[in-house]
């Protein structure tokens, strides 16, 4: 059996500020090559659950275990677990007046090549990867010239993550609620975006709580998250199933 | 009735007062004795409280070592050494450029110890005055070498009507208990345009003080830029005067504060006719348990009708220990303006910070990235490529600089 691309064991996570216990008990395994899907309500512990795994302070992990690849990264700063190759796509990305799109881009690149023992990118390589990978998001260079996501309308900012993404090349992928604050068309730019970064050694877990995004990310499978945990799996019909039943079907709470 | 106390006064005091008497300058020397050196009851000094800051004075008389290395070099500049409160240049000035001595001190007289003490100890000034639209930028490059000593300065600098200048002036020196009181007086023509940068990389145990007085005519166009990330302690005061319609300023600065340091920027802008505008953009980065200060007073006078000026003072602290103050003061007589001032002080933005880890960019990186995007504004307003190019370059040092514990 190989090893899988991201396993979840067991996860208690509390807000450290407040003390209320949010993740109780998450068991989750992301076979490599796959793409995940977690729905839930708001408030059910998706966003916590990203923040939790990217390493976020403020996020006490009580309890359990997180691998990547097969290694516990529970031990590591933010910023060795995405040279690990862990990406979190935010669902509300950081708008940094003073920092150029290109600068970031160049930093974050060689900041995980120097940390994994590379060379760092030159220039013309760096402009060429930037500029091939942008055309198929339809990212123009006036884009790339603004100060990182300042600015930038809701689809533009999901289309610079994804953008983060390609460049980046992580191995696993976690996307916060990719689809919110995108029209439809936003949304087939960003999918085909995604789409397009699938591949046998790269994994996703896509969080939602609409199916909408599932029709154009198709999952390999399927979790419901209420109250904290996982309360059950299966392919992409369930997605279906929750969006005709409703989430009280599944956690048993009113709406 | 009142009852005049008689006032403490200090060694440093005693050692001013008879450098004053020994230059023949009574009057600055009487003051002295009956005020003393201000302490933080005395408004202007309330965050530099000179009484127990200034605990000892240097001699006047500069020790003869070789001066030291340039510390900043723009490349193309004209240069004026000041070495040890002496002027040399090199050559002949290029075309517009008239560089002489004069007789006097260039500051007005006010009731300032610091200005006191500079015009008491100086009887003549540098003049650069500036024709025409001069190109190559003129660099005032002080240096105090050697072993501590007390030095005055006094300058003018004279953009004549309709002419262009850049003038960066730039102080550092030997690690010495120097005490520098330098005075510039900046005289703007009708129609001058003048960009201003003061850089100020004195050694840790230099005192400094830096007075500037700026007299801006009609349709003047000024943009000033301080930067100070040198001496340990450190008082620059700008006086600024709007004497002519259509006129414009910015003004603007950055404290870049280490351990141990104390740097406070006093600024007093009055707009005195009608229609004239200004910005006033102040920023502090402040490391260790290093001290930066700002005070900013606008006035507005009764006929000054259409004023637009806003102020901003803006702190990022990078530690626990570090103090910021700001006092912005807004002080209107008029009643047809535009008048704001606003203030932030605190650290750095966690949103952000995590942002830039969660794409591998290790902590200090991301620390240094978002403090350089907090001052790169400032920077920005630099339109002369080289000398845009020096000044990053010191911005950059300092900022991947560890910074003292």
């Amino acid at each position: 059996m190989t090893t899988p691309m991201l396993e979840i064991r067991d996860l208690h996570v509390r807000i450290e500020d407040e003390g209320t216990e949010i993740l109780k008990g998450v068991n989750l395994t992301v076979p490599r090559g796959e793409v995940h899907a977690i729905m839930g309500r708001n408030g059910s512990g998706k966003s916590t659950l990203s923040y939790a795994i990217s390493g976020r302070e403020g996020y006490e992990i009580t309890e359990g275990d997180v691998l990547l690849d097969g290694k516990s990264i529970l031990d590591m700063e933010v910023d060795e677990r995405a040279a690990a190759g862990l990406f979190l796509a935010f669902q509300y990305p950081i708008e940094i007046p003073g920092v150029a799109t290109m600068t970031f881009l160049k930093a974050a690149m060689n900041a995980q090549r120097k940390a994994r023992g590379e060379d760092e990118l030159g220039t013309p390589e760096f402009m060429k990867e930037v500029r091939n990978a942008a055309a198929g998001l339809s990212i123009d260079n006036e884009m790339l010239k603004r100060a990182l996501n300042v600015g930038f309308s809701g689809g533009e900012k999901k289309r610079a993550e994804i953008l983060q993404m390609a460049l980046l090349k992580p191995k696993m992928c976690i996307l916060d609620e990719t689809d919110s604050g995108l029209d439809i068309d936003a949304l087939k730019v960003v999918s085909d975006g995604v789409n397009a970064l699938r591949g046998p050694d790269r994994s996703m877990l896509v969080i939602t709580h609409y199916q909408r995004l599932l029709n154009h990310i198709v999952p390999d499978r399927v979790h419901v998250f209420a109250d904290g945990r996982v309360v059950e799996s299966g392919d992409k019909d369930l997605a279906l199933e929750l969006e005709s039943k409703g989430y009280a079907a599944f956690d048993g709470k009113a709406a | 009735m009142t009852i005049a106390m008689p006032i403490r006064l200090g060694p440093a005091e005693e050692v001013l007062i008879a450098q004053l008497e020994s230059t023949g300058a009574k009057e600055a020397a009487d003051a002295l004795r009956a005020k003393g050196l201000p302490n933080r009851k005395v408004e202007a000094y309330h965050y530099t409280d000179l009484k127990t800051m200034l605990r000892d004075v240097p001699g006047t008389t500069a020790s003869a070592d070789a001066v030291s290395a340039p510390k900043f070099q723009i490349a193309g500049a004209y240069r004026v050494l000041i070495a040890n409160g002496v002027a040399s240049h090199d050559g002949t000035p290029p075309n517009g450029i008239i560089v002489s001595e004069e007789e006097g001190n260039a500051l007005n007289p006010r009731d300032d110890v610091i200005v006191g003490m500079n015009r008491g100890l100086t009887s003549s000034h540098l003049k650069v005055r500036f024709e025409g639209s001069v190109d190559p930028v003129v660099h005032l490059d002080y240096r105090l070498a050697g072993e501590a000593h007390h030095v005055a300065t006094s300058v003018l600098i004279e953009v004549a009507d309709g002419a262009t200048a850049t003038v960066v002036q730039s102080f550092s020196g030997s690690d010495a208990a120097h005490l520098g009181n330098h005075g510039t007086r900046i005289v703007l023509g009708k129609d001058a345009h003048l960009l201003h940068v003061i850089i100020d990389q004195s050694g840790m145990a230099t005192r400094h003080f830096h007075t500037m007085e700026y007299a801006i005519d009609e349709k003047v166009q000024l943009k000033t830029l301080g930067i100070n990330l040198g001496a340990g302690l450190s008082r620059t005061s700008i006086f600024g005067s709007f004497n002519g319609g259509g006129a414009h300023a910015d003004f603007s600065g950055m404290n870049l504060i280490d351990a141990r340091m104390h740097c406070d920027v006093k600024l007093d802008l009055t707009h005195a006719v009608p229609d004239t505008t200004s910005t006033e953009l102040y920023k502090a980065v402040v490391r260790g348990d290093g001290t930066s200060a700002f005070q900013g007073r606008i006035v507005v006078a009764q006929d000054a009708q259409k004023t637009d000026a806003k102020m901003m003072s803006q702190g990022l602290m990078l530690s626990d220990e570090a103090q910021i103050f700001t006092k912005p003061e807004l002080e209107i007589y008029a009643d047809d303006v535009q008048c704001g001032h606003g203030a932030t002080t605190g650290d750095l933005d966690e949103n952000s910070l995590f942002y830039l880890m969660s794409r591998g960019i290790p902590k200090d990186e991301a620390a240094g990235i978002l403090t350089c995007a907090f001052v790169q504004e400032l920077l920005d307003r630099v339109e002369d490529a080289e000398l845009n190019e020096a000044l990053t370059g010191l911005v950059d040092e300092w900022l991947t600089s560890e910074g003292r514990a």
